[in-house]
């Protein structure tokens, strides 16, 4: 009886899918229920490589204007994008995946595929080659580039978001919390900081009195170099190599974009990578050409008014900005007019400014 | 200090190279680099800004790939480590130091590995790795006699440590040599090297 209420759930689309089980598992007594979620779930799994649908990409969501902030998933999204590729991008956020997978992961045809080298390789070998063009001394530059942003500034940007105290505290594990289901919330960002870590002290530091602040200053200066090495590699340039962007396009657009975007409180490295005027505009060029189709088919229809187009968006963000300013002004007047500990002293001010005013309207 | 002293605090500390000036000890191609530029000697003076940053980028493709493939084979291999890197790392020290030290830094390495995600590839893998960086590396020297300029660099320097390291070392099989020694322009800059710079020492086995 059972079994055949749980094959009709499973003819549902996917988030009906999930809602339905929730909904059904709170109805079977508790000492079942974690056999039967193992076997919906498998379940689920078995429904889904048996639909035959296009290459599908597990990664992590997007926010602050990019489609992912993590770091590899950007690096395959950029690249899918360059080489024409259609994939089914599946965001992990709010799943158990966010502690299960390794992001990011191309599934296709039942293989599965980490890591964005890997990835890219096999897309290559689906024909969505974006090197096609380059010559065999270009590709050999590719692959040192790629080496150069591994080892030099990939310690950094770990550094900046998971292990720099201000950014992890105030940025990183708020929105990784928030991205994460109960209970999982608890442990994602603290697993990824100290993988970050450790990644950070055996490659950097020396054994064995493995410290943190003895690297700090020797990986911000090696990755502040390699930043001014890609922007003297780049010039004037659109893209690294010709007008046509490549796999290294991808690597270093899937570096740098969090660390443009990011608001991150304390960004040393940010304020040196916003210096190298060529780097942003690089990452920004990507953005408007390759991730941002629904507004550019709005920019279609107000062709006309394109030359005001950025003034009056940077009006509109400027209102943003002090609407939001404003808001949270009032927020905090409302906690504390409603704290208990300002009601006992609003009492004698009150008094106070009894007596102020009518001095004040005299005046 | 007498060369056991030196070998003891060196492998304490980690690091060789290192050169001993007066009361200074510099360990480590970069520093090393450094310390002889601030003396004014200098490889790269001559490169523009566009080759410095093409030199830097190749060199840590020789560090990540080469040096880590190195350092996997020597470590990860159980066979090789137990036939040749355990009992060459301790060799100079006395029981039980030599088997501390040995287990010591077969643990660290392969913790690293673990970390940068090389301890699930396989000995194939990562042949097939060195053979496509000393593939990128032959593609850049081409028909050159140096990676740069007609001058060496620091860049040739490196190479020709790593690529004279591995033609020359023995270990259990020969595969990973001959490899390196498919691609001919850049075993005939080995030799290049070694009989310009190196003439009094060994000899780099012929093909």
């Amino acid at each position: 009886m059972r079994k055949t209420r749980v094959g009709a759930l499973f003819c549902s689309c996917r988030l009906a899918r999930i809602k339905t089980l929730s909904m059904f598992l709170a109805f079977i007594p508790p000492c079942r229920r974690s056999v039967l979620s193992w076997r919906c779930a498998l379940g689920c799994c078995c429904m889904h490589t048996n639909m035959a649908e296009p290459m599908e990409l597990l990664c992590w969501g997007g926010d602050w204007d990019l489609p992912s902030v993590h770091s590899d998933s950007l690096i395959v999204l950029a690249y899918a994008k360059f080489s024409g590729a259609k994939l089914a991008v599946k965001s992990i956020d709010w799943t158990w995946r966010t502690i299960t997978a390794s992001v990011p992961q191309l599934h296709y045809e039942g293989s599965t595929v980490t890591e964005p080298a890997q990835i890219l390789n096999f897309l290559r070998k689906q024909r969505f080659n974006a090197d096609y063009e380059l010559t065999a001394k270009q590709g050999a530059d590719t692959m040192a580039y790629i080496a150069l942003l591994e080892e030099k500034l990939r310690p950094a940007l770990l550094h900046t978001f998971w292990v720099d105290a201000e950014n992890y505290v105030n940025l990183t594990r708020p929105w990784f919390t928030s991205h994460s289901p109960f209970p999982l919330n608890f442990f994602v960002p603290g697993r990824q900081a100290s993988l970050a870590l450790s990644r950070i002290l055996l490659t950097k530091a020396e054994s064995p009195l493995l410290n943190i602040t003895e690297v700090e200053g020797k990986i911000y200066s090696e990755a502040k170099e390699c930043l001014n090495l890609l922007s003297h590699r780049l010039g004037n340039f659109h893209f690294f190599f010709g007008d046509t962007p490549t796999s290294l396009d991808a690597f270093v657009f899937g570096h740098i974009a969090p660390l443009i975007k990011a608001p991150l409180p304390s960004g040393q490295l940010q304020k040196h990578l916003n210096q190298l005027d060529n780097l942003c505009q690089f990452c920004n060029t990507i953005l408007k050409n390759y991730f941002t189709d629904a507004s550019a088919e709005k920019r279609m229809d107000c062709s006309l008014t394109a030359p005001h187009d950025p003034v009056d968006a940077n009006l509109q963000k400027l209102t943003q900005l002090v609407n939001k300013e404003s808001n949270l002004i009032e927020k905090m007047d409302d906690n504390l007019r409603s704290s208990p500990q300002h009601r006992h002293e609003t009492k004698p001010s009150a008094r106070a400014s009894e007596r102020n005013s009518p001095l004040l309207s005299k005046h | 200090m007498s060369l056991a002293a030196e070998a003891f605090v060196s492998q304490i500390a980690g690091k060789v190279p290192f050169i001993q000036v007066g009361n200074q000890v510099v360990s480590e191609l970069g520093p090393i680099v450094q310390f002889t530029k601030a003396k004014g000697h200098s490889l790269s003076d001559g490169l523009d800004d566009v080759q410095r940053a093409e030199m830097k980028a190749y060199m840590e493709l020789v560090n990540n790939m080469l040096l880590t493939a190195e350092l996997y084979i020597q470590w990860c291999d159980d066979y090789t480590a137990t036939e040749i890197s355990r009992p060459r790392y301790s060799s100079p020290y006395s029981w039980p130091l030599n088997h501390i030290l040995a287990y010591q830094k077969q643990w660290e390495v392969r913790r690293k590995m673990n970390v940068i995600g090389w301890s699930g590839k396989s000995l194939e893998q990562v042949y097939e790795d060195v053979s496509q960086c000393c593939q990128a590396l032959s593609q850049r020297l081409g028909t050159q006699p140096y990676f740069f300029n007609k001058q060496p660099t620091e860049l040739d320097a490196l190479v020709f440590g790593h690529l004279f390291t591995i033609l020359t070392t023995q270990l259990t099989n020969d595969e990973l040599a001959e490899k390196v020694k498919s691609y001919t322009n850049l075993l005939s800059f080995c030799h290049r090297i070694e009989h310009t710079y190196f003439k009094d020492r060994g000899r780099i086995n012929a093909a």
